[in-house]
């Protein structure tokens, strides 16, 4: 197993706010969950960096949706996680959970 | 009645610039998610305090856009570069030398007697015309480099002069200690390079708009 298979600590955090929301992850969603619940203020250029990279790992698929007026007649474009990136957020969080274990930290177990 | 936040429209600017240097797969995307937050941020906490957001937004965007691009294709912006430098270095030359040659040639190789105050209209009107020949080979080398990193134009030119920034300090430099004891004034260096800079970004701009054009036709914007 290559260490190109764990993500990145935005990448990590970006594919838990796709799973949140499921099929409402688009820019302005993901962009607000961050920042709800790490009060990360993240830029659209961050999560829109961060989400092709996902894409070109093949762990997020992305398509348009219909475009709207309030968005000046744009479209969304929506995310949604791929079985390899759910394998890839498993893969990473065993690996958190075995690096925290026994330290005494928040969330790990003696 | 219509509100203020309803009929609220972002910095223009800033929406321009995003769309310079987004590619064309996130172009829509984007300005369609910052003119979302912002009219939801404009009904909420007023115009003023989104256009500020909307701007934050757009700098911080722009900055990844960049890094993005390069990293997705490291080589081709390279290599564009290193050219644009290379023809940048040749080119600088050329107006300096055909304006020579067509004095030369138009006076048949003699110089005429020119009285002081017209050595220095003369040479004002020499350096001018020299300038302005740079200013559009810089320009026309802005457009090479953009041609050359399709779908990153905008990238490719800003790194390019953000690449001419410490060189030009290197190149002064040495000027500097070629000439020592002599003063060397820095304003003609300065000029030099941010107009050159302007010039190459120009150049970016023109060919990234009129590739995305099409695009933009199709949005209606």
């Amino acid at each position: 197993m290559s260490g190109r298979d764990y993500l990145g600590e935005f990448e990590h955090i970006v594919i838990l706010a796709l799973l949140r929301l499921g099929d409402r992850a688009y820019g302005v969603t993901v962009r607000q969950e961050i920042e709800a619940r790490t009060g990360r203020e993240a830029s659209i250029g961050a999560i829109y960096a961060t989400l092709d990279r996902l894409e070109n790992k093949g762990y997020v698929k992305s398509q348009l949706g219909e475009p709207t007026p309030e968005r000046g007649g744009r479209s969304k474009r929506f995310f949604r996680i791929t079985t390899k990136g759910t394998l890839a957020v498993n893969r990473t969080h065993r690996a958190l959970r075995s690096m925290i274990q026994g330290l005494g930290l928040a969330g790990s177990r003696a | 009645m219509i509100s203020h936040a309803s009929v609220a429209r972002p910095p223009r600017v800033a929406a321009w610039l995003v769309d310079l240097f987004a590619s064309d797969g996130h172009v829509e995307s984007i300005l369609g998610d910052l003119l979302e937050e912002f009219s939801d941020l404009a009904s909420k906490s007023g115009v003023a305090s989104a256009r500020r957001w909307y701007w934050r937004q757009s700098v911080k965007t722009i900055a990844h856009l960049i890094a993005t691009g390069f990293r997705a294709a490291p080589w081709t912006i390279v290599s564009a570069i290193i050219g644009g430098y290379l023809l940048l270095g040749i080119g600088v030359w050329i107006p300096e030398r055909v304006i020579v040659a067509v004095l030369n040639f138009s006076r048949h190789g003699v110089v005429p007697y020119y009285s002081w105050p017209q050595m220095q209209s003369h040479l004002l009107w020499l350096n001018s015309a020299i300038m302005i020949g740079q200013f559009i080979v810089a320009m026309l080398v802005g457009c090479m480099v953009a041609t050359a990193t399709r779908g990153r134009e905008m990238v490719s030119t800003v790194t390019l002069v953000l690449v001419r920034g410490p060189l030009a300090v290197v190149g002064y430099l040495g000027l500097l200690v070629r000439h020592w004891p002599l003063p060397f004034s820095v304003l003609p260096f300065l000029v030099s390079y941010f107009a050159g800079s302007i010039a190459i970004l120009i150049g970016g701009v023109i060919v990234r708009m009129r590739r995305s054009a099409p695009l933009r036709r199709a949005l209606g914007a």
